[in-house]
């Protein structure tokens, strides 16, 4: 476990992470195109991930100058907002070479996101901070207020430092940002399912905790790959629980709106923001747990209590 | 189920599922049958250390007995991978689904680890 010495969200510069307001087409186009080109200008690396309709209107206005931009879906690469930064973000920024500014524009909040996943995609916007401090990077986020709820309009402000308000083409600084007071409120905690099945487990009942896991999300209707990587992701959570969380835990696993659920809740206490969303350098040993989890899962849920930690990860049916 | 919050604990559970390793007739390496996880790591990079210590080429790990591999196995097999040298390599055959997917997401382009179906 690594130590969070400095504060994860202090001074920024030079990473640049403003949020964009747009009402319709042309107000993402106007402010989405220019950035993208003015990157391409410099010779900056640019990657656009955003949802498929809106990735669809940019590479149409870029036109041949698409071919040299990296487009991804965010409904796919991002369904589960832990694996944006890991997955999306710093894949992109890291494999690009050292010094010269990476431009993205990272659209992780859109009207069909559940209720289950907004504290996610909340929690997410707010470490992107932490994640990319000092680091040259211009992080661009549009919300659509269209469809998008005031509290979500008014969490972006919390978790931007600068924002673009609707119908403007510059950013002002945004007097609501509090990254920390973000993460710390979408904290939410994650009750004990009560029709769940729960298995109570320690050291030496890993490998039986994970086939219990397994059996009630195969006869839930979990198969294939979403079933292996069900049993990768409890077999990591079961095995923290053991090695930092104070040697036991209990696994549940029930089925909610199309998905099954599995959750490993423990007494341990995690204290790096940033767990499981740092890529880890190839020569690290170990550390790398829960980023596969949030690599592999549709979504990640973590709560932080005094007296422990709850993991509850989703996969589709 | 009369108390929905009752966490059964594990009396009914199996043996403890171990790892066992052999030689492979002939040829440089050995067959596992059991699982790779926090109780029998300490086996899985013993057998990791010897192959990279010892020896020449390639050395084949049989894993089709094997039935799950956790991310740290996963991590040990790519730490030993990284310190062959001179075209040295393993060669994996029949690894369970886990151990495929974490080494693609986890260490894509690892050399020195050449995964076989067959």
């Amino acid at each position: 476990m690594t130590a969070e010495v400095a504060d994860p969200f202090g001074p920024l510069d030079p990473f640049v992470h403003p949020a964009f307001f747009y009402r319709d087409e042309q107000e993402y186009l106007d402010v989405t195109v220019p950035f993208v080109r003015d990157g391409l200008a410099a010779g900056e690396p640019v990657a656009v991930a955003v949802p498929g309709k809106n990735l669809a209107l940019v590479r149409e206005a870029l036109g041949d100058d698409a071919a040299a931009v990296r487009l991804l879906d965010m409904r796919e690469a991002g369904r589960n907002p832990g694996r944006i930064i890991p997955g999306v973000l710093r894949a992109f920024a890291d494999a690009q070479p050292a010094g010269r500014r990476v431009r993205i524009v990272g659209e992780p909040v859109w009207a069909g996101r559940s209720a289950a996943e907004y504290p996610a995609c909340a929690q997410h916007e707010a470490l992107i901070n932490a994640a990319f401090r000092g680091s040259t990077t211009t992080i661009l986020c549009p919300y659509d207020t269209r469809d998008l709820p005031e509290h979500v309009l008014a969490d972006a402000h919390a978790t931007h430092p600068v924002v673009i308000p609707e119908g403007a083409r510059t950013a002002r600084d945004s007097a609501a940002y509090a990254p920390g007071d973000v993460v710390d409120r979408y904290n939410e905690p994650l009750d004990p399912v009560a029709h769940a099945l729960a298995f109570s487990f320690d050291a030496e009942s890993l490998s039986h905790a994970r086939h219990v896991a397994v059996g009630e999300a195969s006869r839930l209707g979990l198969t294939g790959v979403k079933r292996d990587d069900l049993a990768l992701a409890m077999a990591e959570l079961t095995t923290n629980s053991v090695v930092h969380g104070g040697g036991t835990g209990v696994l549940r696993v029930w089925s909610e709106d199309g998905h099954v659920v599995c959750e490993v809740r423990d007494a341990g206490r995690l204290a790096d923001v940033l767990v499981g969303r740092r890529p880890v350098p190839r020569d690290q040993r170990g550390g790398r747990g829960m980023l596969l989890v949030n690599l592999i899962a549709d979504l990640v849920r973590v709560h932080r209590g005094d007296s422990g930690t709850t993991v509850r990860c989703w996969f589709a049916l | 189920m009369s108390n929905p919050f009752q966490v059964p604990s594990a009396e009914a559970r199996g043996p403890r599922p171990g790892l066992a390793v052999y030689p492979l007739p002939g040829r440089r390496g050995v067959r596992a049958a059991g699982e790779v996880g926090l109780t029998t790591r300490a086996i899985w990079e013993g057998v990791l250390e010897q192959a990279v210590r010892e020896g020449e080429g390639v050395y084949h790990l049989e894993l089709s007995d094997v039935t799950f591999v956790d991310v740290a196995g996963a991590g040990a097999l790519a730490a030993a991978a990284g310190r062959l040298r001179d075209g040295r390599r393993f060669v994996v055959r029949r690894p369970p689904a886990a151990l495929r997917r974490t080494l693609d997401l986890l260490w894509p382009d690892q050399e020195g680890i050449e995964v076989s179906a067959s």
